[in-house]
């Protein structure tokens, strides 16, 4: 992967649109707020679309 | 195919660009926005947004890569089939091999044209015009009580003013159903908000200007009057294309709308389903309609529809579509916090934590 994401702090609501997206990169926990997988092998493109997915606008990416 | 247009600029334009390029298509991507704006979440514009609490800047979505041709104040006003040509603005013809249709909708406004005094909330200018208004007022006057109107509501509580919301229905009740609605009812009159229902329907009253509604003999007005009450498919630039409008432009329940074209989030009307404007839908519709486009024969989403609204301290998420069933079969509340579920296909939370996986997952179960 070239494409590195975080999360922008106290944005996430929960509602896992990038889960369902990119299950391997992103992950909802039992306390309702997306965690990222840890070391996750992922497809780029994949991961971007999830990103860009975010309805609070949650996530961001850098290469 | 060498070429997709992609016609519009909001969350189902994007993702279906970027699933394009998912899938591996790596031919020309041309996205025509109408609005000035890059491609910009509307989610936060009712809450955060509005309160001032957020910038305008921070409902960006993370940019499109350079592979997609951007093209911002570009509006599409018609488009030949035949030909496989979009025509915008400025006369100018774009060519495409295939087609996605993202047009998404504009607010619906009750006051006819030439009147003013009515503001809506759809856009960021929107948004930013009704702020500004909102600072220099001590009242507002909302017509509309779905979850637009609601959250309009709740936000301008925050800000101190006076709010009374009006609408023919009960608050919320034709899309949340009655024991949802009750929930946010009620936290709505703890939170100072007057509700008014008049099943007859408000009158406008005012000819150059809205200067408030006839609501069964009341005057009700206000220093701002901003109206919820839905929004129209903006799929006008499609009249004479030959395509099939029906308050929206329909498709099948892949997205496809006739060869090489489909359409994804809220211009679009699924045949037998019919319009789902909600984020969550638009972003999965857009998938499987690009999908669709390149010829993947991928299945639709098999889960139940996602939404939520967040509003006087009330959180909901909604698996379904609760509105139609009537009394859920289950509750377990505790406290403040409930889970519903219905067993016809839909669950629900309120100030609940629970993934959303689970929650739809829930909610499908029988």
């Amino acid at each position: 992967m070239t494409v590195s994401i975080e999360l922008i702090p106290g944005r996430c609501e929960g509602h896992a649109v990038c889960e369902a997206i990119a299950p391997e990169v992103f992950r909802v926990d039992d306390d309702g707020m997306v965690q990222l997988v840890p070391d996750s092998d992922h497809d780029d493109a994949t991961a971007l679309a999830a990103v860009r997915s975010c309805p609070v606008a949650a996530l961001r990416a850098t290469s | 195919m060498r070429r997709i247009a992609v016609v519009g600029g909001s969350i189902a334009a994007v993702t279906a660009a970027s699933w394009l390029r998912v899938r591996g298509f790596e031919g020309t991507v041309t996205l025509l926005s109408a609005e000035t704006e890059q491609p910009y979440t509307r989610v936060p514009l009712s809450k955060t947004v509005l309160s001032g609490e957020a910038t305008d800047a921070s409902t960006a979505l993370p940019p499109l890569d350079d592979s997609v041709d951007v093209r911002l104040g570009t509006r599409a006003v018609s488009l030949n089939t035949r030909a496989r040509r979009i025509v915008i603005d400025n006369g100018e013809p774009v060519p495409y091999d295939g087609l996605v249709i993202a047009t998404g909708g504009r607010a619906r406004r009750l006051s006819p044209p030439g009147m003013a005094g009515e503001k809506v909330l759809r856009t960021l200018a929107d948004c930013a015009a009704l702020r500004e208004d909102l600072a220099r007022a001590h009242s507002v006057l909302v017509i509309g009580a779905g979850l637009l109107g609601m959250e309009i509501a709740s936000t301008c509580r925050t800000l101190g003013l006076q709010v009374t919301v009006v609408d023919r229905d009960p608050p919320l009740r034709r899309v949340l159903g009655p024991v949802l609605a009750q929930v946010i009812t009620d936290a709505a009159r703890e939170h100072g908000v007057v509700l008014r229902t008049v099943p007859g329907g408000v009158r406008l009253v005012g000819s150059r200007t809205l200067e408030g509604v006839d609501a069964d003999g009341d005057f009700l007005t206000a220093d701002v009057i901003v109206s919820a009450v839905g929004d129209v498919p903006a799929v006008d630039w499609l009249t004479g294309s030959g395509l099939r409008l029906d308050r929206g432009v329909v498709t099948d329940s892949r997205g496809r709308v006739a060869n090489d074209i489909v359409a994804a989030g809220d211009a679009a009307v699924v045949r037998g389903v019919g319009r789902r404007p909600h984020w969550t839908n638009a972003v999965e519709q857009a998938r499987v309609a690009a999908d669709a486009l390149l010829g993947e024969d991928v299945a639709g989403v098999a889960l139940p529809s996602y939404f939520w609204t967040n509003q006087f301290g009330v959180e909901v998420k909604v698996a379904g579509e609760p509105a139609g069933l009537g009394e859920p079969d289950m509750v377990d509340v505790d406290g403040s916090s409930m889970l519903l579920r219905w067993s016809a296909g839909a669950a629900a939370t309120v100030n609940h934590t629970v993934p959303v996986r689970k929650l739809r997952q829930l909610a499908s179960a029988t």
